[in-house]
């Protein structure tokens, strides 16, 4: 069940507004290299944003962060290895909605950089070996298509064979409708790689960020052991305005907001991006037994 | 004729095929318990915060077997179709059927589910009490549960809510059901933002169960009598039963450590 919120749709994803969540590839926002809080509308020069961790330091909305740049805030330096995972191409449906399928995601590529809606990683996290599998929202609304839900399953095996902790960080709109009934089935693939990484007795910390809904949610997302969310983030299974028209009910405020799912016991805490590597880096301490 | 109409008739059938799935008279799974399995004894609740009527479930025979049965049950009339929200499940009838089969597992039963539903429900309820949780609990349960299952879609599985009860060791489905990764609509809504544009998504998104099958997510097709098994629905449960024996006695043959080495292997591989 995937849903559109706040315009989480393949077709609405190209191109990025850059003001929210500047990739590593891309210019600053030309001609005055500064980038817009989404929420305030406070202007940052564009490196000194990025420094901040995507985080408006008036107003403390969360930005959207690239997949890549998740890497780098969330890994010790000079601990990470970027891993190739060459899953190739898949259009089991020859989709084609007036730009071919493959065109898209062809697109995506150049406007993200990385292969798929994953940038998947060895790395360090406080001194922590880990797998760290990073969800990009600008890659097609993170959408879980066959090849992300390959690479999200080959980080699980990767993990349980070196012996590392699992940290994903999700953000995406859920399954990716243009690949049909393989996208749902990536729920069911995923959902292996998390039982090979339980079965190993190996911590598995997920991150959820802004929007995370659908598919992804209902599957890896949330069946961690420690499950963080970042504040303000919106976090579901359906929509709120999809509800909102099937149900016309009036929905609650704040409704799937990651601070609504902690009062309702879905998730662990709610955490600044500024502490959130400090706060896995003493987590994964904890559950490596503290040594 | 031109491309135009030649595009429209294709829409068309592709979305016929989507409303002969969601024929009111196809066997719901109420039918399919009372027509294939005898004895059968509803267990009602998830313990933790409700009975969610859109799954009912519990233990019944197949042939001096104990088996769990659990089935998204649509309804047959106005009345019953209301009860049973139209066979859309809220978290409870996953955490219900979750219940019940770790119960099946403790007894060594195996597990069967009846697949009927068009989505899990989107509402302000079913997300505070954590839809997707569910779902994703359901999956990690299925993938790990240490006796036999199968699913069998009887007439619509749509989205996650199918899937989380569908992650089987077989999982069969009559000819004419559907198995979608969201309903027309809803892929409507989301690729061309209009949700009338339904038979368009349909006929791009293949979503007969052959297109399942032919990704390896459905086992076997149950063949139903002509012109469908609103037609003739005892016919088509007769099949229904026959084919859910012929697969348990070859699981219950298997080791269950092998069973569940085969499920995670498949399910690894799942969508190419």
């Amino acid at each position: 069940m995937d849903i559109d919120a706040g315009g989480v749709t393949a077709r609405r994803q190209a191109p990025p507004r850059r003001v929210q969540a500047p990739g590593p590839r891309l210019r600053p926002v030309a001609p005055t290299g500064t980038v817009a809080c989404p929420a305030c509308g406070r202007r940052f020069v564009f490196e000194r944003y990025k420094a901040d961790l995507n985080v408006c330091t008036a107003c403390g909305h969360h930005g959207r962060v690239p997949a890549v740049q998740r890497i780098a805030q969330l890994a010790d330096s000079h601990s990470t290895e970027p891993l190739e995972l060459h899953v190739g191409d898949r259009d089991p449906l020859h989709f084609d909605d007036g730009v071919p399928y493959v065109q898209r995601v062809a697109r995506a590529r150049e406007q993200t950089g990385i292969e798929e809606a994953f940038a998947i990683a060895r790395a360090e996290i406080a001194g922590t070996p880990v797998m760290l599998a990073c969800m990009d929202f600008a890659f097609l609304g993170g959408s879980l298509g066959s090849a992300a839900g390959e690479m999200f399953a080959r980080a699980c095996e990767l993990a349980v064979g070196e012996r590392r902790a699992l940290v994903a960080v999700c953000t995406s709109g859920g399954a990716r409708m243009q690949e049909g009934i393989a996208s749902l089935a990536q729920m069911a693939r995923c959902s292996v790689g998390v039982a090979s990484v339980a079965e190993a007795s190996l911590p598995y910390i997920s991150v959820l960020g802004d929007p995370c809904f659908g598919g992804v949610t209902a599957s890896f997302a949330v069946q961690a052991d420690v499950i963080l969310a970042e504040p303000g983030a919106r976090i579901g299974f359906a929509g709120g305005r999809v509800i909102e028209q099937a149900t016309h009910d009036r929905l609650p405020d704040g409704f799937q907001t990651a601070e609504f799912l902690l009062a309702h016991g879905m998730v662990d805490t709610v955490i600044d991006r500024r502490q959130l590597r400090a706060t896995i880096g003493a987590l994964l301490r904890l559950y490596s037994g503290g040594s | 004729m031109s491309t135009t109409t030649e595009t429209t008739e294709r829409e068309q059938a592709a979305f016929a095929r989507v409303e002969l799935a969601r024929h009111p008279e196809r066997p719901r799974a109420h039918q399919v318990i009372d027509g294939v399995f005898s004895d059968w004894h509803e267990l009602r609740g998830d313990r933790r915060f409700g009975d969610d009527r859109a799954v009912i479930a519990g233990p019944a025979l197949l042939h001096g077997r104990t088996v769990m049965v659990i089935g998204q049950e649509k309804g047959t009339d106005p009345m019953t179709r209301a009860v049973h929200n139209f066979g859309m499940p809220h978290p409870e009838g996953y955490r219900k059927a979750r219940r019940l089969m770790r119960q099946a597992e403790k007894f060594g039963m195996p597990v069967v589910c009846l697949i009927d539903t068009p989505a899990a429900y989107a509402g302000v309820g079913a997300e505070e009490r954590g839809q997707a949780w569910a779902i994703a609990d359901s999956l990690l349960c299925m993938l790990t549960l240490r006796t036999p299952t199968v699913s069998v879609v009887l007439s619509e599985g749509g989205s996650g809510g199918a899937l989380a009860l569908a992650v089987a060791d077989r999982v069969l489905a009559l000819e004419n059901a559907v198995y979608t990764v969201a309903p027309p609509e809803t892929c409507a809504a989301i690729l061309y933002r209009d949700a009338g544009q339904r038979a368009r998504a349909a006929a791009a998104l293949r979503p007969g169960v052959d297109t399942a099958y032919g990704i390896g997510l459905v086992d076997e097709l149950i063949p139903e009598p002509e012109p469908g098994a609103h037609a003739h629905p005892g016919v088509a449960i007769a099949a229904i039963g026959g084919a859910i024996s012929r697969h348990l006695d070859e699981l219950c043959a298997t080791p269950v450590d092998e069973l569940v080495r085969r499920r995670a292997a498949r399910y690894r591989a799942a969508g190419g």
